[in-house]
């Protein structure tokens, strides 16, 4: 007789596949926890985080949770498991395949990418140099941020962000507060612009992707663990700005897609690519469009009055929720301008 | 005739257990020398190609042979075994089976065993500080083994055969 089928906790379900790329990266007492928490839970996992001396915590998209040595959620903190400062020590061993010194440019930055385009956060005390930070030491914190691809999530953006009169991509800001799933979408429309959308006839397109952090394409040793379509070329680990004029000098790129806008550098070089032909799509951070008008280097661009079309996200029960397209004219009327100086 | 073939015996193991004293003697400078060499190339791995731990490990032990080679190879494995195990403990699980089949001494597996701890855990500066510090220490240690084998090898594959007479000569 076949052996009795696993616990509903043990079920495979391929979204909890993260588990593969995670738990390698895991010290082996956590290792054995993850897999043992409800795959219910897992199916909403976004974060493990690991702080030396305080509980096991999984982020949730409901919020944190704290668990104990059987994989359990438990009320009290108290009774969760106690993360070690060896456990955080070894957690970064593994991420960093016990050669901190290979990857001294992204603990400068703060994380590291893994396998399979997850992120890790590290917290420590940093060591400056000149005033600008050399290095991290006395690792105490890790959180793993699971990176999932939600295929289709960018379907609802389309009617914004192509011109199916012109039959073009419209240059378009994608704007949300951190979590709400702004990479996700971005990645999706990438695939979708790279594939082309036969029911729209738009053909496929070349999209050079600037991935400053790793996080869109997940790359790992260059090759790209996420579907970000047929034709995209993918510059990993690249500097915003720099990536788009190398992309458009080089790949000849007819859309150009790059995460998080914010600084004076990356304007400038995104005002480069909008007036060379190439359309762009980009995310920034910002809960409102009087919020994106406050900043000045956005300011500026939205003075430029080149961006065409604006896509709020939000979230509700999940991230990724469409709460608003706007042109610029809708843009306009919605009173962002008012807050220009 | 059976004193004769005691004798004989006796000078035999004599003259063994003398060699083997003397081979040790002999052979710790030179393996002292191969371990400098293989952190040598371990350093350029680390501190000019940044290549992963596990990775430079492998190199090196691909070019290196003897016990210094199985050293290498063993570390690489076990870090790169899945098995959770930091660099410290894949360094000083594959550093105990070298050290029994050596013939280095208890302040060699010392300098050995401190490099370990400090493997992979910090920037390129520091790599470079630590590998170097016990490439120094190693020399040293290099310098007193071969004043120890030029004073000491040819003493003990005599003695071994001359104890050994002198004690077949007393018990005649």
């Amino acid at each position: 007789m076949a052996a009795a089928p696993p616990g509903k906790a043990y079920q495979y379900r391929p979204e909890i596949g993260f588990i593969n790329d995670v738990g390698p990266v895991l010290p082996l007492k956590i290792r054995k926890i993850i897999p043992s928490v409800h795959s219910d839970l897992l199916v909403r996992l976004e974060e493990i985080r690991l702080r030396a001396l305080r509980p096991l915590a999984l982020g949730l998209d409901t919020g944190d949770v704290f668990i104990n040595e059987a994989g359990t959620v438990v009320e009290d903190p108290e009774k969760a498991y106690l993360v070690s400062r060896d456990d955080v020590e070894r957690c970064l061993g593994l991420v960093s395949g016990s050669s901190i010194y290979a990857l001294e440019e992204e603990i400068k930055n703060g994380f590291i990418t893994i396998p399979g385009g997850h992120r890790v956060g590290i917290a420590g005390k940093t060591v400056l140099e000149s005033g600008r930070v050399r290095t991290l030491k006395y690792f105490s914190g890790v959180n793993i941020r699971i990176s999932r691809e939600v295929i289709g999530c960018a379907r609802p953006l389309l009617p914004g962000i192509i011109d199916s009169e012109g039959g073009t991509i419209r240059h378009t800001m994608i704007f949300s507060p951190p979590r709400c799933g702004k990479t996700t979408v971005l990645r999706d429309a990438v695939r979708m612009i790279s594939d082309g959308i036969p029911e729209l006839g738009l053909p496929g397109r070349a999209v050079g992707l600037v991935d400053e952090r790793s996080e869109i394409a997940g790359c790992y040793c260059g090759i790209p663990q996420r579907n970000v379509g047929l034709r995209t070329d993918v510059l990993d680990g690249c500097p915003k700005a720099e990536g788009m004029t190398m992309l458009l000098r080089s790949m000849g790129p007819s859309v150009i897609a790059t995460d998080e806008i914010g600084g004076h550098e990356d304007v400038r070089a995104l005002e480069e690519v909008l007036n060379a032909g190439v359309r762009v799509i980009f995310t920034v951070h910002g809960s409102s469009l009087e919020e994106l008008a406050a900043r000045p280097a956005l300011n500026y661009l939205f003075r430029l009055g080149v961006v065409e079309c604006f896509v709020q996200l939000g979230r509700d029960k999940r991230a990724g929720v469409v709460k608003g397209i706007f042109d610029s004219k809708k843009f306009l009327k919605a009173g962002a301008f008012q807050c220009l100086s | 005739m059976f004193k004769l073939i005691g004798a004989a015996v006796l000078v035999a193991a004599g003259g063994a257990a003398g060699m083997l004293v003397a081979r040790d003697y002999a052979r710790r400078p030179v393996e002292i020398r191969s371990i400098i060499s293989a952190l040598q190339m371990l350093e350029t791995e680390i501190i000019y190609a940044a290549t992963p731990l596990g990775e430079a490990m492998e190199r090196v032990a691909c070019a290196t042979d003897g016990l210094v080679a199985g050293f290498f190879r063993e570390a690489s494995r076990s870090l790169s075994s899945g098995e959770g195990a930091t660099a410290g403990e894949a360094w000083e699980k594959s550093l105990a089976g070298f050290y029994r089949q050596s013939s280095l001494t208890a302040g060699d597996f010392a300098i050995l065993k401190n490099l370990g701890l400090a493997l992979g855990r910090s920037g390129r500066a520091d790599q470079e500080k630590h590998l170097k510090l016990a490439c120094e220490q190693l020399k040293r240690e290099m310098a007193g083994a071969e004043e120890a084998a030029a004073k000491n090898t040819r003493m003990w594959n005599y003695l071994g055969f001359c104890g050994a007479l002198a004690a077949v000569i007393i018990l005649y």
